[in-house]
């Protein structure tokens, strides 16, 4: 039985390895999604917050969404990251900052 | 005999005016049709608009839906808070409206199909062989994941959009591994449609371009709504980012339904459309899905395949979005439809829309 753990214990490590790179990436796409998209519903699209929260849900909650209405800059944090988009312009819309 | 000549002429000349004269054009505004929002479009609504569930957000979620026949508006409605005057993301619409700045690129002249896409783009270097034609048929041969919410993990758009590429898209492409030689293999990629839009810099040279797709065609066509984002490179996200309202969307529905002709302007060559509206012959038939032109979908079937939207003509041809975003052509129905959506799952079908949509016109036919 202990060596039945052991053998997925090494697995699973492996794998996490094998994959440091996306797992890595993958914490931070919900706050970038989240940051950039709802700053373009708003600023953008011209749509109202509580609309625009719903818009960007996923299945993944996030632990703040901000937005700055004087300075149309959006705050997102999930998954222990924080990312954050402005928008730029009217032609230019929203961008996530770098 | 010079009588004979003048009459000649000035016969020419009333055939000329009386042909532009019975063309309708958005100037300023769409104008409605007599019958606009008839009955007859109610199973088209039923369909579109099906009561909204906002909770689970399943279903047909159709934002705008906008119906031009030869010109004129015939159907148009809206699901709140979307409106007339919203510019909707429009998602993968942006790749098949870039590609028709990049035919006014092309009918001034600063590139081939031909050409290798390394001369405008140096990072290609590392791929000397791809050429602007390939890009366009999405047959770069770079590897490349094209998946959103399903395999988050190894998505190479995700990834380009959100993490690794997000401060400069065309580059994080550019960079990919080969899978494939160049124009071999159709493999949808929104990274072949960025190193298209970093491309168009060069193309046209780094001051022009911020304002480019405005000089060449959203100025030339009265649209006033469009926005287009960029990375942090400043170039265009040419595959995802674009926004207008649905009317105006329209607009290059309607310069591609007449050929690339905007009034009495030639706007786009009329083989640039062709080239649009041509299969990529290598591509593979896939149950339902439209087959790829150059930038835009296309409803001829390929060799062995079936037709993808067998209600709907088969000169029919679409530029298609994320969450149900479509622009339609259908020629010899002289239609444009616009449909922006939120659509989260697979229940929407074109052809079940376009279906409904054709047999609502006919019953106003004379």
């Amino acid at each position: 039985m202990k060596r039945v753990l052991l053998v997925l214990l090494l697995l699973g490590g492996a794998w996490v390895w094998y994959e440091r790179q996306a797992l890595a990436d993958f914490q931070g796409i919900l706050s970038a999604y989240s940051a950039k998209e709802y700053c373009s519903c708003r600023f953008v699209m011209g749509f109202d917050a509580p609309y625009c929260q719903a818009y960007v849900r996923q299945y993944l909650p996030l632990s703040r969404l901000e937005e700055n209405g004087q300075t149309r800059e959006v705050s997102a944090a999930g998954l222990g990251v924080e990312r954050r988009a402005v928008w730029r312009g009217v032609r230019e819309g929203c961008g996530l900052l770098p | 005999m010079k009588k004979v000549l003048s009459g000649v002429l000035l016969g020419l000349f009333m055939n000329m005016t009386c042909a532009f004269a019975e063309e309708v054009w958005p100037l300023p505004d769409w104008s409605p049709a007599a019958d606009i929002n008839s009955p007859a479009w109610d199973h088209v609504q039923a369909y579109a608009f099906a009561p909204r569930d906002e909770h689970n957000r399943e279903g047909v979620r159709t934002d705008a839906l906008l119906v031009i026949k030869s010109g004129r508006i015939v159907y148009e409605h809206y699901a709140a808070p979307t409106t007339a005057q919203t510019p909707h993301l429009t998602w993968s619409i942006s790749k098949s409206v870039l590609a028709t700045v990049l035919g006014v690129a092309n009918s001034d002249g600063r590139f081939n199909l031909k050409d290798p896409v390394a001369r405008f783009y140096p990072p290609m270097q590392a791929h000397p062989q791809v050429r602007i034609e390939d890009l366009l048929h999405w047959a770069s041969g770079l590897d490349w994941q094209e998946d959103y919410e399903y395999a988050p993990l190894h998505s190479s758009v995700v990834a380009m959009l959100y993490t690794r590429g997000r401060a400069d898209m065309a580059a994080y492409t550019a960079a990919r591994p080969a899978a494939n030689a160049p124009g071999q293999r159709f493999l949808y990629s929104s990274g072949d449609s960025n190193l298209l839009a970093a491309a168009l810099r060069t193309m046209v040279g780094p001051e022009r371009y911020p304002q480019y797709p405005w000089e060449a065609l959203f100025t030339p066509l009265g649209i006033t709504s469009a926005v287009w984002e960029r990375d942090v490179s400043g170039t265009l996200v040419g595959s995802s980012y674009l926004y207008m309202s649905a009317r105006d969307l329209a607009r290059v529905g309607l310069l591609m339904l007449r050929d690339g002709r905007w009034q009495s302007q030639q706007l786009l060559p009329k083989e640039w459309v062709l080239f649009n509206r041509s299969l990529f012959s290598k591509a593979v038939s896939q149950p339902g899905e439209a087959n790829p032109g150059g930038q835009w979908w296309l409803n001829r079937p390929l060799p062995g395949g079936e037709q993808p939207w067998p209600d709907a003509p088969q000169d029919t041809f679409a530029a298609l979005g994320h969450w149900g975003q479509a622009l339609y052509v259908l020629p010899e129905e002289q239609l444009v439809v616009v449909r922006y959506a939120d659509d989260r799952d697979g229940h929407f079908e074109h052809n079940e829309l376009l279906k409904r949509v054709l047999a609502a016109q006919a019953g106003g036919r004379p």
